[in-house]
């Protein structure tokens, strides 16, 4: 027992793993019920449309045709997952009066296969009239734009202030001040699964759905209300989730229609949403345009940041929201800004809703921080490394007002991609190294939601033979929370990884979780396990104590399947057999552990942050502007490592979609149209084009996380783009300050460059 | 969704002639169905009739004519030809094209007779056949043209075959002593559809003059087109890096390309210039060494 | 009307009737329950529906299924041996090349179609025989490093 941990920080493969390389692993694409049908869904074509009358008599007569659903089939709700602020909740999923966006759905059939289905959707006659639509946020904001929702003034639907500090009187301190602008594009989450559901209405009255969520706690609450029944009624399973990356936490237009089809003839329906669909009908990341003005004194000290920035919300709030706020919270990462204003805008479009993808408005604060961070200290003449040493967060500091960070290993982080960098000496021409410094959350503090329940709770159940069943709501979507929580319990219970059954995100049988978004299931989730687990242990141990007749001042613990007294760890007896013995003597009671988490008195945010460092070496063809990406050094600190493989894995993941964010992913539009909604337009990088990566694991503790452990999922989305930006000023000299980094923009500012140079000869 | 269709798979040349011939009205041939597929999900195609020609062995060859030149059967798999021994000399070019087209799955049952056939002007193979002057035979049951792989390759998606003919084979000349050829293809993703690509195939004397290059251009113009004003420019002359670039800039001038989500026209225009002259070079030294 | 369509898959012969526009991907699936293999795209892009065909890996969304007549496939479900892993599979496992697991059967079947043309792969013949799948999760390099395992023989197929 000399290390300190027997299952955290080991590699071990993770508790899916079998059924995921034997193609086993059946997802919510894969279920077949007993008589199921086949939905799919009649979407507008047009941006902005007045419906004026629907018939689908014609597709209900269809042979092969069972159900039809328009919103007349609704109670006329409308839908949102900010709860608390009614007004936000402003999505009727079937559009009973407007469409307002391409691919807003109107209607939905059931039929005995997918092809039926698709025909009786040409059978259906809508009847609009097109309104004039907004494309841009810019434009959406002007005094004659058309209004998106009636009502709804400039198409502001919602706005968000954070300020501390005096701004004005600050920069009026500065040696140096710069403006900059900045534009973020969008981003598809394009997870291999594409949204679907399949949903079962019993003649009782009670309703299955298995959902492709990262919440299925969100999924059960949502349906009750837009259907009108009790939460209890409804019980929604979470089978393995093809990704999510927060494309998969509201409610959606196949879970909807699921289970309206399904309710409406008692009969199973499964929805699953085509890859076009995905692309155009679901959600994106928000796109943003940033002002930002920051100053700093000679010696570089930032005193003052001031950034604006204005988010494309289109056609709805969702968990836009949230990035609104979280984009302005993380423009102030990872420095200690002694003076700082946000002032954010979320406009209404004719466009895709925009909401939470994998970093929530962080890779987009980075993208602009980072950038502007480096362009300070060249007009200051200080190195990149050290202006961000000179600012960057420490332990236990606190954002004025807003948040209270206890672990940071920032500076560390910095020391070793300085090391880094000056290892790799002079470099060839047109190549450059780009780094960015960020921070990210571990789980949200907000409740905007408005649940009642405990953040995270997990009950721990043991067999006869001491075997573990874990009841939790977390919601593996891929990222690996099922073996990350197996081991946190498996630890604290002081079993072996292989004794734990995890049953999670099947709102019948587990405690409620809000679900895997805004990484927070390892710290949040990971504390009730970790305090379910120890309840049983204590359990356990009260009876082992009087069976091992120890003296009261012995403290036992348990490890490895033995149960041993502290200070003298040879007196020991089995885990197991102890177990069966408990339960005898309880009368055959059962022993269950429970536990919960709620983030209390945190701070206003997230109880706990991560932090690191990206280096990004590239290489800049300066014929064509083509740019390679050579190779990805991050420096991490992520607390106490739970799951070292997930975590290697969180991160090159994590470089695969920011690198494709920086360097070819995008949704370009015309006039609200999307005109690359297909796998063969819309590019990602793949295996070919993927850097080579290298991780450096800071060592950290964390006080408020599960053994020390904080969150390693989103963060690491949030340096690549600002990292490779910086990059390429670096080999060629050229600022790009809008995404992605096409090699069209940087030959572009290559050529203006030249011109310049040789204007100023 | 695909809407059904009448479905053929002739194992013979002559079953499938005959099968074109009956049903030239409405039918669409399918050979590795890389493309097609795709088409027919989309419902842009729904044709009453699918020929399958995948299975008619006969067409799946690679094959020195006797003379060093090839000849290469229509329903040769990209796989084949990447990997073939018969790619040596300036017929390297050909397997260094079809590493770099599409993935392997795709060159694994994909056909260069199917590429080719399906007409679009970003595929890999036209331009490399087009810079080593190759021939494409074509066969209906009246009997068999032989055609210009220039002639072949008419508009966007549209090739010179008549309704009633299928793509057979097609024929590499031998290549004279001292030449080389090379092929780059622009994109931003390695397995992606070209944004722009050059192929070259340069040929010089004993004294380096350059005796004969053919410039090949695609995803630069509605078809893969000849870059014949920048091949004036180097015919005759020692090719120099000034001239290199001249020729760069008259492909550029004399490219057709349109602005899209991948490129503008512009910078379409830029990469030729550049292309042109480094591909070009690329096979002068091949050209040199061999 | 129906056509007869007979093939082998995981060394089991299959004889059915299927609409000619039916893809192989969906007489898998749908037909025989063969779920292993996914649907990422639906136009050959992502590489999700991967299976080997005559020993080589194709995608089955873009393979008329009767074009596919008389054909061994082995998908995912044919890759272990009764209850002993195939070598890829545990490579997967104790490098962690997965995580939501969706392309998984797909990039495995790439790489069995690799490890037939190539038993010993180079780094890169591995990215090159992968390029074909697009995995959203592990960024690639773990899948990598475990078929750079595979290759250099840490694991042994049992025979």
């Amino acid at each position: 027992m000399s290390e300190k941990y027997s299952v955290i920080g080991k590699n071990v493969h993770r508790v899916d793993g079998t059924e995921k390389v034997t193609g086993t692993a059946k997802y919510t694409f894969d279920i077949v019920l007993p008589n199921m049908l086949y939905g799919k869904i009649l979407r507008s074509p047009y941006t902005s449309a007045k419906i004026v009358s629907i018939d689908t008599s014609k597709a209900e007569k269809m042979e092969g045709v069972y159900a039809v659903v328009t919103a007349k089939d609704t109670i006329h709700k409308k839908q949102g997952i900010w709860r608390r602020f009614p007004e936000l909740c402003d999505e009727e999923i079937l559009c009973s009066t407007k469409v307002r966006y391409i691919g807003d759905p109107v209607a939905a059939v059931a039929a005995i296969d997918e092809y039926t289905a698709e025909e009786a959707l040409n059978l259906i006659e809508v009847e609009y009239e097109p309104l004039p639509a907004v494309y841009s946020q810019l434009e959406a904001i002007k005094e004659d734009a058309p209004q998106v929702h009636d009502g709804v003034e400039l198409n502001i639907n919602v706005t968000r202030h954070i300020e501390w500090g005096d701004v004005d009187e600050a920069f009026k301190e500065c040696d140096v001040i710069r403006e900059d602008h900045f534009v973020c594009s969008s981003q598809a989450h394009m997870c291999m699964e594409t949204h679907c559901a399949a949903a079962s209405y019993s003649y009782d009255g009670k309703l299955t759905v298995w959902a492709s969520t990262q919440a299925s706690y969100y999924t059960q609450v949502l349906l009750a209300g837009m259907l009108g029944m009790r939460e209890g009624d409804i019980r929604v399973i979470k089978p393995p989730v093809g990704g999510g990356f927060g494309g998969k936490f509201e409610l959606d237009s196949a879970q909807f229609c699921a289970a309206l089809l399904s309710k409406k003839i008692c009969r199973p329906v499964r929805i699953v949403l085509t890859r076009e669909e995905e692309f155009t009908a679901t959600k994106r990341r928000t796109p943003i345009v940033y002002t930002s003005r920051i100053g700093a004194k000679k010696d570089g000290t930032i005193l003052a940041k001031e950034i604006r920035g204005i988010t494309d919300g289109g056609a709805y709030t969702g968990m836009g929201a949230t990035a609104l706020y979280l984009t302005g919270f993380f423009s102030s990462f990872p420095y200690k800004y002694p003076n700082y204003r946000y002032d954010g805008y979320r406009a209404y479009t004719n466009t895709e809703p925009t909401s939470a993808m994998r970093g929530f408005g962080a890779p987009q604060a980075v993208f602009v921080g980072e950038q502007q961070i480096d362009l300070i200290a060249k007009d200051l003449g200080i190195d990149p490394i050290e202006i961000r040493r000179i600012n960057g967060m420490v332990p236990n500091y606190e954002v004025p007002g807003q948040a209270f960070i206890q672990s940071c290993g920032l500076h560390q982080c910095l020391d070793k991609i300085d090391n880094y960098i000056k290892g790799r000496g002079k470099l060839p021409a047109n190549r450059g190294i780009g780094v960015a410094a960020y921070g990210f959350m571990s789980g949200g503090i907000f409740n905007w939601f408005d649940t009642p329940y405990a953040f995270s709770s997990a009950i721990v159940k043991l067999s006869i033979d001491g075997k573990v069943d874990l009841f939790t709501g977390a919601c593996d979507i891929g990222q690996g929370s099922d073996t990350t929580l197996s081991m946190i319990t498996a630890e604290e219970l002081g079993v072996k990884l292989s004794d734990i059954r995890i049953h999670a995100a099947d709102t019948a049988i587990c405690p409620a979780d809000l679900g895997a978004w805004g990484s927070r299931e390892t710290l949040m989730n990971g504390n009730a396990c970790k305090m379910a687990a120890a309840d049983a242990k204590r359990q356990i141990i009260e009876f082992a104590a009087a069976k091992m007749g120890v003296n009261i001042v012995h403290d036992l613990d348990i490890r490895d399947g033995w149960i041993y007294l502290a200070d003298r760890p040879e007196r020991k007896v089995s885990y197991y057999d102890i177990v069966r013995e408990a339960i005898r003597g309880r009368d055959g009671e059962t022993i269950i552990g429970r536990g919960h988490y709620t983030p209390h008195r945190k701070g206003m945010i997230s109880p706990a942050y991560s932090f690191g460092v990206q280096a990004v070496e590239v290489d800049v063809d300066p014929e064509t502007g083509k740019m390679k990406l050579i190779n990805v050094v991050t420096a991490h600190e992520s607390g106490t490592v739970i799951n070292p493989i997930g975590i290697t894995g969180q991160l090159e993941g994590a470089i695969m979609m920011a690198g494709g964010y920086a360097l070819c992913e995008d949704q370009p539009m015309d006039q609200g149209k999307i005109l690359n909604p297909s796998l063969a337009d819309y590019k990602v990088i793949r295996s070919l084009d993927m850097p080579k990566t290298e991780i450096i694991e800071v060592d950290t503790y964390e006080p408020e996380g599960p053994f020390g452990a904080k969150e390693a999922g989103e963060g690491l989305t949030n340096p690549t783009a600002g990292a490779i930006a910086n990059a390429v000023r670096n080999a060629v000299g050229v600022t790009i300050t809008s995404l992605p980094i096409t090699p069209e923009k940087i030959f572009m500012a290559m050529q203006e460059k030249k011109a310049k140079e040789k204007k100023a000869k | 969704m695909i809407k059904d269709f009448e479905y053929f798979g002739p194992k013979t040349l002559n079953e499938a002639l005959v099968l074109l011939d009956k049903y030239r009205d409405d039918y669409k041939i399918i050979a590795g169905g890389q493309s097609l597929i795709i088409l027919l999900r989309q419902g842009l195609l729904q044709p009453e009739n699918v020929i399958d020609i995948y299975g008619i062995k006969e067409l799946d060859y690679i094959k020195s004519d006797g003379k060093k030149g090839l000849k290469i059967g229509a329903l040769t798999t990209h796989r084949e030809i990447e990997y073939s021994d018969l790619m040596k000399g300036s017929f390297k070019v050909l397997s260094e094209m079809e590493h770099l087209l599409s993935t392997p799955q795709t060159r694994n049952r994909g056909t260069i007779g199917g590429n080719i056939s399906h007409g679009d002007p970003a595929g890999d193979p036209a331009p490399v056949l087009m810079a080593l002057g190759a021939n494409v035979k074509l066969a209906s049951v009246a009997g068999e043209r032989i055609l210009d792989m220039e002639k072949f390759s008419v508009d966007y998606f549209e090739t010179a075959m008549e309704h009633g003919e299928m793509l057979v084979e097609i024929e590499l000349p031998a290549p004279p002593p001292h030449t080389g050829a090379a092929y780059t293809k622009f994109n931003i993703i390695a397995s992606d559809m070209a944004t722009v690509s050059v192929a070259s195939c340069v040929t010089l004397a004993a004294d380096d003059t350059c005796t004969d290059v053919r410039i090949a251009l695609g995803a630069a113009a509605p078809r893969p087109m000849r870059a014949k004003a920048a091949e004036a420019i180097l015919k005759g002359k020692k090719i120099t890096d000034a001239l290199l670039k001249k020729a760069g800039q008259a492909a550029s001038e004399e490219a057709e390309p349109v602005s899209d989500i991948s490129a503008s026209e512009e910078y379409r225009r830029e990469l030729v210039k550049v292309l042109t002259a480094r591909v070009t070079k690329e096979a002068m030294s091949r050209a040199k060494a061999g | 009307m129906l056509k007869e369509l007979k093939l082998t898959i995981n060394g089991q012969p299959y004889e059915l009737s299927i609409h000619p526009r039916t893809l192989l991907v969906e007489v898998l699936r749908e037909q025989l329950g063969l779920t292993g293999t996914k649907r990422g795209c639906n136009e050959g892009a992502c590489g999700a529906c991967t299976v080997v065909m005559n020993g080589k890996s194709v995608k089955s969304c873009s393979v008329l299924a009767l074009s596919a007549n008389g054909a061994e496939i082995t998908t995912v479900e044919g890759l272990a041996k009764g209850a002993e892993l195939h070598p890829l599979q545990k490579a997967f496992l104790d490098y962690g090349a997965y995580q939501c697991g969706f392309c998984t059967a797909g990039m495995l079947m790439s790489c069995k179609g690799l490890l037939n043309m190539f038993p010993n792969p180079t780094s890169d013949q591995i990215r090159d025989g992968i390029d074909g799948n697009i995995c959203r999760c592990t960024g690639y390099n773990s899948i990598i490093r475990a078929v750079e395992a595979v290759s250099r023989g840490d694991y042994k197929e049992t025979k």
